[in-house]
């Protein structure tokens, strides 16, 4: 009984872990804050981190100690400006080495906590903006506007008239999905065809806001689906998905900000701990 | 160890005292269903019609009372002779408006919200030095105040005149009295296109010109006035409207919110930050607000209305709940919802900017928040006291009495066969929360079901400031004529001896106490009074030879305790289809002591209170034959065995346990 009981409790804590966004974060902020120490630990020249700040302590040190010889006080300011200096360039290359996989390690995470599903039954937006007639060679304008379809699945609904934006160039749809799942919307604009994920429902899934075409930095950074073609009139498709809010205390935030406290909060006492100089 | 012993030994009776008064409490509940304006009549006419089976149920198991209300009968005054238990010359609200007699400036009776005292300019902006104050006026301790004195646990829910919530171990929602985000009962805000539209304030709102330009609307939201800049002008947050050249719907486009409208819907909660200051806004100035948009037209004119900004329950800009934290505990849980004490537009249908179809949408959305707030709340009290108010049947007997009386300058019997069962709608939906209550009472919980007056048609305007005009107890200065915006101007106080102020208030233009007072305290007083009582009770409509006013207490004698002279001298109680006038009740002149009423607000109870009693409905029986409001805190206080105070007035309704 008492195995038994046991064993509830950790599978509890399992689909806790896994499900809640808090207990990710602050998993993960463990995580990724052991690891940019270690990280930080074999990429950096540890010898040399240490005499450069052990020569700044010196130099702080002196100012204190000398602080009524200006001339002393004077010559400890320049060579802890130029201790800096020297810290932050034998710090940049290891520093590097953490900050590019974290980044893209974020960029990843906030595909998942960054927003969540749209709720069954709560009406959403899906717009669709149009390119230009310079960036493709077609026509565009009310008229395009006013050409452009949307093939929906039946579990999604339209719940009112599209809104025509010519001024914008975009069209808007309100839409309501009736039961959980992931469906795919699409959208027919000059003759070419392009679909779009929705995520109806709750819990953690992989959530894409927008599908572009071009724009490779904002691709890389808000979507997760394949790039529009180039000569597609359409620029972009977005659905205005909530913001997730992890709940601490009662207060909602970001979880970037809290990954962010966390993480650096792991990383000073795994450094002490493994006795990394950073 | 001895010691501890002796000290365990020591107190042990008194221990067990309180043991035994927690157990006793502990076994004791009491439901409270306050529902504002539930009348006696209509009640006993639906229950007999069959359509309120609950209600019939209660009275006929338990007790069915009429309630004896305050003087006057006003929400306000009421429900603090409630929460009290003494009357307004103990709790110091007499109307919902009060005057300052030193320099007649006018402002709300329960609460008071005022700015930094202290501040310096720098250039255009204002640097505040301190925070301000939201101060309630109401005197007197609440009844929850005694429960949680005596650790009787309890939830009071959005009774009026607690605006800012009293401190309180339990959880409060203020209610009546709390203002919108800009200060206000509630101010909506109109927005057309349309070039005949009066243009400006309107009563309880605004309407604010905008230009369609490429089937776009770019303009603002109107916020709290902002204290941070010179002459405090209003805080503004733009917002746009994208419109479909042909369809009737809308995108709209509020920070970073957006959502499509059809021509006819509401939006859900839309929330609102108002930048008060451009640096550390977030951290010091900027407050958050919650409105709800209604796309009325988009071709061929345009018109957009927006509810007052409501102060967001989620991240309250003032104090609604006690904990603070509540109101957001509350808002997580059933989501956003109104904070306004007044939460029924009822200006928008009097300015006509919201018909009555889409009056009515909005005013049952009010109630089902409330119901929503009821039954994530309810299920959670396990003892103790739960009071819950409703304020739907108050509000739309006020706006839909019309429709049910025929005699109503503004009846439309057209209008009448569509809408003229929506007050019923209301009474019946009140009934199914009985229904809902009903089941779970069992022989340790006493339920109370009761109102804080009644109500009575409103078809005509009596203008007892035009009526004292004319018969010589106001002078105006030489030249003046015609309405005046504001309270009382042109008025020759050196020559005036009384005045009209608020729904029933006489006052005497007092030496000594008005600024420019001339009738001498005592026996000049008083006789002047009872010459002024002499002759308005023999005022009669020409129309038909109605009585108009059919009662006129003198404060002296109708109120008791430290606060029964600061306010009016005396209080006029009008017959049943009677009403002091729109204008007269803030100090103006019209032309006509005697006016058709022809607002939409239709349905009254501020009038002769033997007129307009309340309900006491009970599961217990009602031992008191003439029960009053003052007798309700204490019975509370009685059912847990905690004897009234010496300044309560009544006493419990109820044979002591």
């Amino acid at each position: 009984m008492a195995i038994t009981g046991q064993a509830v409790a950790i599978a509890t804590f399992k689909v806790f872990l896994l499900t809640s966004p808090l207990a990710i974060v602050v998993v993960l902020s463990l995580v990724v804050g052991l690891l940019m120490v270690v990280l930080f630990g074999y990429t950096s020249d540890q010898k040399a981190i240490g005499i450069a700040k052990d020569q700044l302590k010196a130099q702080l040190l002196a100012v204190r100690l000398y602080r009524d010889q200006v001339p002393v006080v004077m010559d400890s300011y320049g060579k802890i400006l130029r201790g800096t200096g020297r810290y932050l360039k034998l710090a940049f290359k290891p520093l590097l080495y953490v900050i590019i996989p974290v980044t893209l390690l974020m960029v990843q995470i906030d595909r998942y906590l960054g927003a969540t599903p749209i709720p069954a039954n709560t009406p959403f937006l899906l717009t669709v903006y149009l390119a230009g007639p310079s960036t493709t060679g077609q026509t565009s304008g009310s008229g395009a506007l006013n050409d452009v379809t949307l093939d929906l699945p039946p579990e999604i609904a339209m719940t009112a008239p599209p809104v025509h934006i010519p001024a914008g160039n975009e069209i808007v749809w309100r839409l309501v999905g009736s039961r959980d799942g992931k469906y795919e919307v699409k959208i027919a604009a000059g003759g070419q065809s392009a679909a779009k994920v929705v995520c109806v429902g709750s819990g953690l899934v992989r959530i894409s806001t927008v599908r572009l075409r071009g724009h490779f930095w904002e691709r890389m950074f808000s979507s997760a689906e394949p790039v529009l073609p180039e000569n597609s009139l359409i620029e972009f498709i977005s659905i205005n998905y909530p913001d997730r809010n992890v709940e601490v205390a009662g207060y909602g935030m970001n979880w970037i900000w809290l990954f962010f406290i966390l993480s650096m909060v792991a990383g000073f006492i795994f450094k002490e701990l493994l006795g990394i100089k950073i | 160890m001895c010691l501890l012993a002796l000290c365990a030994a020591a107190l042990s009776p008194l221990l067990s005292c309180q043991h035994a008064r927690g157990g006793a409490i502990g076994s004791r509940k009491l439901v409270i269903l306050g529902i504002d304006g539930l009348d006696p009549d209509l009640l006993t006419k639906f229950m007999a019609e069959g359509k309120m089976p609950n209600f019939a149920r209660l009275a006929t198991q338990g007790s069915f009372r009429r309630l004896t209300t305050s003087i006057p009968p006003q929400s306000p005054v009421a429900w603090s002779n409630l929460i009290t238990g003494m009357n307004a010359g103990g709790h110091g609200i007499f109307d919902f408006i009060h005057r300052d007699p030193k320099t007649f400036q006018l402002y709300f009776s329960t609460s008071r919200v005022e700015g930094p005292k202290h501040s310096f300019h720098l250039g255009s902006w204002v640097i505040p030095l301190g925070s301000g104050t939201a101060e309630q006026l109401r005197h007197g301790k609440a009844f929850w105040e005694i429960l949680d004195e005596q650790s009787v646990p309890n939830y009071v829910y959005r009774i009026p005149a607690n605006f800012p919530p009293i401190a309180a171990k339990g959880k409060t929602l203020s209610g009546m009295g709390t203002p919108d985000l800009r200060g206000t009962y509630g101010t909506f805000t109109f927005y057309t296109d349309d070039p005949t539209a009066a243009v400006g304030a309107v009563e309880g709102g605004e309407v604010v010109q905008i230009d369609v330009k490429n089937n776009r609307v770019a303009t603002n939201l109107i916020g709290p006035d902002n204290v941070f800049r010179k002459n405090s002008p209003p805080s503004t947050e733009p917002f746009t409207v994208d419109v479909d050249p042909l369809e009737p719907v809308a995108r709209i486009g509020v920070q970073d919110q957006q959502f499509v409208l059809k021509e006819g819907e509401w939006s859900g909660w839309v929330s609102v930050e108002f930048q008060l200051m451009p640096v550390f806004g977030n951290l010091i100035g900027n407050v958050k607000g919650i409105c709800r948009f209604y796309l009325k037209q988009t071709h061929p004119r345009f018109q957009l209305y927006v509810s007052p900004i409501n102060i967001d329950p989620e991240n309250p800009a003032l104090p609604i709940s006690t904990p603070s934290s509540y109101s957001r505990a509350l808002a997580k849980q059933i989501g956003e919802f109104h904070t306004q004490g007044i939460a029924e537009d009822t200006k928008a249908l009097t300015d006509g900017v919201l018909d009555d179809k889409e009056y009515l949408e909005q005013a049952r959305t009010v109630l089902a928040e409330h119901r929503r707030a009821f039954d994530a709340e309810f299920p959670k009290f396990h003892q103790g006291l739960f009071f819950f108010y409703f304020s739907s049947l108050d509000l739309n007997a006020h706006m839909m009495w019309r429709l049910t009386d025929p005699q109503s300058p503004t009846y439309d019997a057209e209008l009448a066969a569509q809408y003229g069962t929506a007050l019923e709608g209301f009474y019946e939906q009140i009934d199914q929360v009985l229904g809902e209550v009903m089941p779970k009472v069992d022989d340790n919980t006493t339920l109370v079901v009761l109102s804080d007056h009644g109500f009575a048609p409103y078809r005509h305007s009596f203008n007892l400031n035009t009526w004292l005009l004319n018969n010589g107890y106001i002078a105006r200065k030489e030249g003046a004529s015609g309405d005046a915006s504001e309270p009382f101007a042109d008025v020759d106080w050196s020559r005036t001896r009384a005045y009209g102020l608020g729904l029933n208030g006489l006052y005497l233009n007092v030496r000594g106490r008005e600024r420019e007072g001339i009738v001498e305290p005592g026996a000049q007083a008083d006789a002047l009074l009872r010459e002024i009582r002499q002759k308005l009770l023999e005022v009669r409509d020409p129309k038909d030879g109605s009585q108009v006013i059919t009662r006129i207490d003198l404060a002296s004698e109708a109120y008791q305790g430290p606060y029964a002279r600061t306010g009016p001298d005396a209080l006029v109680g009008y017959n049943r289809g009677y009403r002091a006038g729109w204008k007269t009740i803030l100090g103006a002149f019209p032309a006509e002591v005697l006016e058709d009423n022809t607002n939409a607000w239709s349905g009254d109870h501020c009038i002769d209170f033997t007129k307009v009693p309340g309900v006491l409905l009970s599961n217990r029986k009602i031992e008191a034959q003439a029960p009053a409001l003052t007798d309700i805190a204490p019975t509370i206080l009685s059912e847990f065995g905690i004897a009234k105070t010496k300044d309560m007035m009544g006493q419990s309704v109820f044979q002591p346990r």
